[in-house]
């Protein structure tokens, strides 16, 4: 069975048996290794990955029900070696420790960010709880959030008065 | 060798779900698990995904229609929904996680006939219907004949349910709905109880009560509803309320919790629904 579909905006096709889980096609097939497996069925997060925009768990979804569609993993936000805001803030608060659940996290924040600029401290605990982390306990995180959306909004800002001083 | 089949109209559906050990495959959030454990088999998986019969929500004056296979976080995002079935967006809400409500359905929550399915006890509640299709043809369930009991459900072979109908009901339902037991989602209930109360004046109008993860399937809890009708909402009925809702449960005892906790839990929560419905 062939599955075509977009990952991190390049077209991909992989080749597998029906049993072929979208994490499988992820990290066996196109080496996208950053997308984590944890549990196996869908309590721990680490898989998370974007589909179509929205988060879910790569474990638990088929390769080909991602046909014709639209994969955002970890590897598409750091643009070439920098850091994406939000995986720098993870670092900066202190929320990695192994580093096995980070990659789950930071996709379930790149999410809520997007939808959510400034979020409350329930809209942080409630997009991050399908995320779990053995390690730092979830103070860090949160913060580490916050300080995301405090970069992104600050990166906004000076691109908004870069265009202004363009057009002046 | 499993087979994935997608097909993109109802007669597809139909016609893939008649094979043999054909199986409908939705969000996959509980059948990918079992399937991952060995606890079925299917020779295929038939993806309803595309299919529109299934999805999307509409409305007609107050009653609302729901495709089965509509992911949960669509539902939760509809205003619609929202002002017409408060209590399902509630439940919803505490559905698994962000995760789990992307790509989990109705169809699935109801078809995999758990006795902690959460969204049977909203549906329960607003007496909605379950359009099947399929198997012998068309018809129509309510949703308190669909379950028989743990992983059964009246559903043949062939057939599916095709939407959720919630008919327009009361605008002045003061809701209620706890679950017990639930550590960051992803715990199973120990108990779960929903309601439904119009009151006027300290009496209660009409109350309905159902309860999950309380007995083999989720029920309502029909004698401390008769009971309560038309009744003053004093201290006394409401515990005899939940006497009789505690009498009406079938709990188990199993490592999360024990028979006699559970039944405790649910007077417990009727008695603080009823409380707080009196006070409102
Ligand atoms: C981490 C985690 C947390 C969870 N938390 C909760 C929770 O808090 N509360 C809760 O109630 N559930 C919970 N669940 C269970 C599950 O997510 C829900 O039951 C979900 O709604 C299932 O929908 P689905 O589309 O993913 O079902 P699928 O896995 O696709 O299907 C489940 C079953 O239903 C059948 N089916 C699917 N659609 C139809 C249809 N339209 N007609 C007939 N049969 C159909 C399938 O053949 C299969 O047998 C959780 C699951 C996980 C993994
Ligand atoms: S590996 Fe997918 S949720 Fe744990
Ligand atoms: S840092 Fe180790 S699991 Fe989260």
């Amino acid at each position: 069975m062939k599955v075509r579909f977009t990952v991190n905006g390049h077209a991909a096709t992989v080749e597998g048996d029906a049993e072929m889980r979208l994490l499988d096609a992820l990290r066996d097939v196109l080496h996208l290794t950053g997308t984590k497996e944890g549990c196996g069925e869908g309590e721990c997060g680490a898989c998370t990955v974007l589909l179509d925009g929205l988060p879910v768990n790569s474990c638990l979804v088929l390769a080909a029900q991602a046909e014709g569609r639209e994969v955002l993993t970890i590897e598409g936000l750091a643009d070439g070696p920098r850091l994406h805001p939000i995986q720098q803030a993870f670092v900066d608060a202190g929320a990695v420790q192994c580093g096995f659940c980070t990659p789950g996290f930071v996709m379930s924040t790149y999410a809520l960010l997007r939808d959510h600029p400034a979020p409350s401290e329930e809209e942080i605990l409630t997009a991050l709880e399908g995320n779990l982390c053995r390690c730092t306990g979830y103070v860090r995180i949160v913060d580490a959030v916050k300080r995301a959306a405090v970069q992104l909004a600050e990166t906004r800002l000076g691109e908004a008065r870069a265009r202004a001083r363009e057009t002046a | 060798m499993l087979r994935y089949v997608r097909v993109d109209t109802e007669a597809e559906l139909l016609d893939a779900l008649r094979k043999d050990g054909a199986q409908l495959l939705s969000g996959g959030t509980d059948l990918l698990v079992k399937m991952r454990s060995g606890l079925v088999r299917p020779k295929s998986l038939v993806d309803p995904a595309a299919v529109a019969e299934l999805r999307g929500i509409e409305t007609a004056g107050g009653a609302l229609r729901i495709g089965t296979a509509t992911p949960l976080s669509e539902i939760l995002a509809s205003k619609e929904v929202r002002e017409r079935a408060p209590l399902l967006v509630d439940v919803l809400r505490v559905l698994g996680c962000v995760q789990i409500r992307n790509r989990g359905t109705l169809g699935g929550n109801l078809a995999n006939a758990s006795p902690a399915a959460d969204s049977a006890i909203p549906l329960l509640l607003y007496e909605a219907n379950l359009e099947l299709a399929g198997g012998d043809g068309a018809r129509n369930v309510p949703v308190g004949g669909f379950f028989l009991g743990p992983g059964r459900t009246v559903l043949q072979h062939g057939e599916y349910i095709r939407a959720v109908r919630i008919p327009a009901s009361r605008q002045n339902w003061i809701p209620f709905f706890h679950k017990v037991g639930r550590r960051r989602a992803l715990t199973i209930a120990i108990a779960s109880i929903g309601g439904l109360a119009a009151v006027s004046q300290g009496r209660a109008t009409e109350v309905r009560l159902a309860a999950g993860s309380v007995a083999p399937i989720p029920l309502r809890l029909k004698s401390a509803e008769e009971w309560l009708a038309g009744r003053a909402l004093d201290r006394e009925t409401i515990q005899h309320a939940g006497a009789l809702a505690a009498g009406e449960v079938s709990p188990i005892d199993d490592v999360r919790a024990t028979a006699a906790y559970r039944r405790a839990v649910t007077g417990d929560l009727v008695v603080r629904f009823l409380e707080g419905a009196a006070a409102a």
